[in-house]
């Protein structure tokens, strides 16, 4: 697991443009938090990728308009916590109305 | 106070358009309601797809801005093609499109797309308009994108009540970037590693590609090859960037590139790419590539480098700075004498070999058809095996006179760019070539061109194949030909005349070998000589294919002839 730290102006589209480059390659993304961070905003992002994507994912991101740095770190404690509790976690469509719902609508 | 359509068409005024391609709808209305005495020309085509290939056809051809205007909705999403190819390609675009009004975004109303989203992926920047008084900076912003570093596409989306209200307008705005944002100038520096490598080198070449054109240094970048006076190639947007008659020039390279180009990639040890991305057409297998070879990456856009190959010196700046710093330092240079090499490489041992088989009466019309251009003319291929018979074979010195889609791979691309390029380049001879299958992508453009009055001279290469995928099928499918048959086509010539446009054809039998036939010279000239527009329909041999070709997965030096 990679641990990638990046600064952005939090204009439109920028955080879906700094996702996309990560969904684009089908890579999962076990951990993202993105949070105002003085005057820009900061995304935190935990990947499992090879040295190759590292370079590609980092021209990539430095690429995007508004994007002001990329650094790749050690994953922080919390990161990995979550990680590890996404990792093999089966992901069913849920319903938005389960049964206790309907029971409730229908009487 | 001017509505917001006003102040929109006044800011485009400011950026220097002119000229817009588009199609109207319910969303966009109030910018078309404006466009009489704005000062700005509408080109109206058929199809959205074919005004923003329109669009492209102008930014290719000059190197200005294109712009296209389209209404929300289906309006929005036929563009999509053209925003990838223009990405793909590095076209300078900026796509306006109208919105559903504020209040209904968000709710599936009538007409109503996610285009801001839907087009996030294959556009430099964009953006959603949300009040009138930011119009005039979110146009600045996005032709300063479009233009910037890499030149790409740029979507404005704009709610239709926002471009129907008034507020007030104290004139257009300039953008300037956040510093961070800004372009860094080069360091000399990197010419200390350029030196030493090229003193180590046995065997350099150079690949050029786009970005020799789009930085505008051509004129330095032809100074520095006859200095180096290496072994030179470029891939399909290089052409025309090297003069074809000099003596280190070997053609195209890749796919479909020369036998003396692909040869002499794969046993260089000191390779220079100046603007070219070496994307998977270009390079053939990846981990095949150039094998021997150190990597020198002249790259504007630092995110093209080391996408197939690592490259052992980035130089990450504008051709424009760095070649000219490039020629002072190695003026002060005694370069090695690769004069053996360049005999090996340049040589007649790796000339073309003449063409066989059934490809040989459409290479021969091509031949004949470009022959006879004068040296301005500027051609457009579209999609397939028209595509890479017009590249091998045009012989274009201009950087900007051979334009197609080349990494997206746009089919129905040419007939609508060259509606743009004959715009932008009024007395210039434009010559779009399609094959029958991208020819009928596009083919309701023929109203425009009748409509305008352009001379543009359209050619339909019509194997009755889907040329280039039933070639694919013969050579890697056991001849399945699956769905590429197209034996049922309609008759182009008459199809011309009913847009008001006249049609020839000629068939492959007037150009057998070395022979022409009179009545095919005849076809050809008048063909040329009209000053309206005119369609040309050459009736080829279905089953030919392009040779040379590298197999998918394949080495360059793998190459397959006609046998």
């Amino acid at each position: 697991m990679h641990a990638f730290h990046i600064r952005y102006r939090n204009t439109q589209g920028t955080l879906m443009r700094l996702l996309n480059a990560v969904s684009r390659r089908g890579i999962d993304m076990p951990y993202v938090r993105a949070e105002a961070a003085e005057h820009t905003h900061k995304l935190t992002l935990l990947l499992d990728v090879n040295p190759k994507q590292i370079g590609q994912l980092g021209r990539d991101w430095r690429a995007v308009v508004d994007v002001i740095e990329v650094r790749a770190g050690a994953p922080l404690p919390e990161a990995l916590a979550y990680e590890a509790s996404w990792t093999g976690t089966p992901h069913p469509p849920a319903a938005a109305v389960g049964p206790a719902t309907e029971a409730a609508a229908s009487a | 106070m001017p509505k917001g359509a006003e102040i929109v068409l006044r800011c485009l005024r400011a950026q220097g358009v002119d000229l817009v391609c588009g199609y109207p709808g319910g969303a966009i209305m109030p910018l078309y309601d404006a466009l009489e005495g704005s000062g700005i020309t509408h080109i109206l085509t058929r199809h959205e797809q074919g005004a923003v290939f329109a669009a492209e056809g102008y930014a290719r051809s000059t190197g200005k801005v294109g712009v296209v205007i389209a209404t929300s909705g289906p309006g929005a999403t036929n563009l999509v093609t053209g925003i990838a190819d223009a990405k793909m390609d590095s076209v300078p675009l900026v796509c306006i499109t109208g919105q559903v009004r504020s209040s209904l975004i968000g709710s599936d109303a009538f007409q109503e797309t996610d285009v801001f989203g839907m087009t996030m992926p294959i556009t430099k920047w964009s953006h959603l308009v949300r009040t009138i008084d930011e119009i005039p900076e979110v146009i600045a912003q996005g032709f300063y994108w479009a233009r910037s570093g890499r030149p790409g596409p740029v979507m404005i989306d704009i709610p239709v009540d926002l471009l129907k209200a008034s507020a007030e307008f104290t004139g257009p705005v300039e953008f300037h970037p956040h510093p961070e944002g800004a372009d860094v100038a080069v360091d000399s520096i990197f010419c200390q590693s350029l030196i030493a490598l090229l003193g180590q080198a046995k065997k350099p070449v150079a690949l050029i590609g786009a970005g020799a054109k789009l930085s505008g240094a051509v004129a330095e970048l032809r100074c520095l090859l006859d200095e180096l006076n290496i072994p030179t190639f470029a891939t399909v947007h290089g052409l025309g960037a090297v003069p074809p008659e000099k003596p280190y020039y070997l053609g195209m390279v890749g796919m479909h590139g020369t036998r003396a180009a692909n040869m002499a990639l794969q046993e260089t040890d000191l390779l220079l790419v100046f603007g070219a991305r070496l994307d998977d057409r270009v390079t053939g297998e990846p981990t095949r590539f150039a094998p021997h070879a150190r990597i020198v990456h002249f790259e504007v856009d630092p995110a093209q480098l080391d996408r197939v190959r690592s490259c052992d010196l980035p130089v990450i700046a504008d051709l424009a700075e760095s070649i000219p710093i490039c020629r002072q330092k190695l003026a002060a240079t005694s370069l090695p004498d690769w004069s053996s090499w360049r005999q090996v490489a340049c040589g007649p041992d790796r000339a073309e070999l003449d063409t066989k088989g059934l490809a040989q009466p459409t290479i021969r019309f091509l031949d004949e058809l470009f022959r006879r251009l004068p040296q301005t003319t500027i051609v457009l291929a579209d999609v397939g095996q028209h595509q890479m018979w017009a590249a091998q074979r045009y012989r274009s010195s201009s950087p900007r006179g051979f334009i197609t889609s080349g990494g997206l791979g746009a089919m129905g691309f040419a007939l609508p760019a060259a509606i743009g390029v004959q715009l932008a380049n009024p007395t210039a001879m434009v010559v779009s070539i399609s094959g029958d299958g991208g020819f009928q992508m596009n083919i309701q453009e023929l109203a425009t061109i009748h409509r305008l009055s352009l001379p543009i001279k359209i050619v339909v290469v019509d194997n009755k194949y889907l040329g280039m995928v039933r070639q694919w099928q013969q050579l890697f499918y056991d001849r399945n030909y699956a769905e590429t048959d197209m034996s049922d086509n309609p008759n182009f010539v008459a199809i011309a005349y009913a847009y008001g446009i006249n049609g020839r054809r000629l068939r492959a039998e007037a150009l057998i070998g070395d022979q022409i036939t009179p009545e095919a010279n005849d076809t050809l000239d008048r063909f040329l000589e009209s000053g309206k527009p005119e369609l040309l329909t050459f009736e080829c041999p279905p089953e030919a294919n392009v040779y040379p070709m590298v197999p998918s997965g394949a080495a360059l030096s793998e190459m397959l002839f006609e046998e």
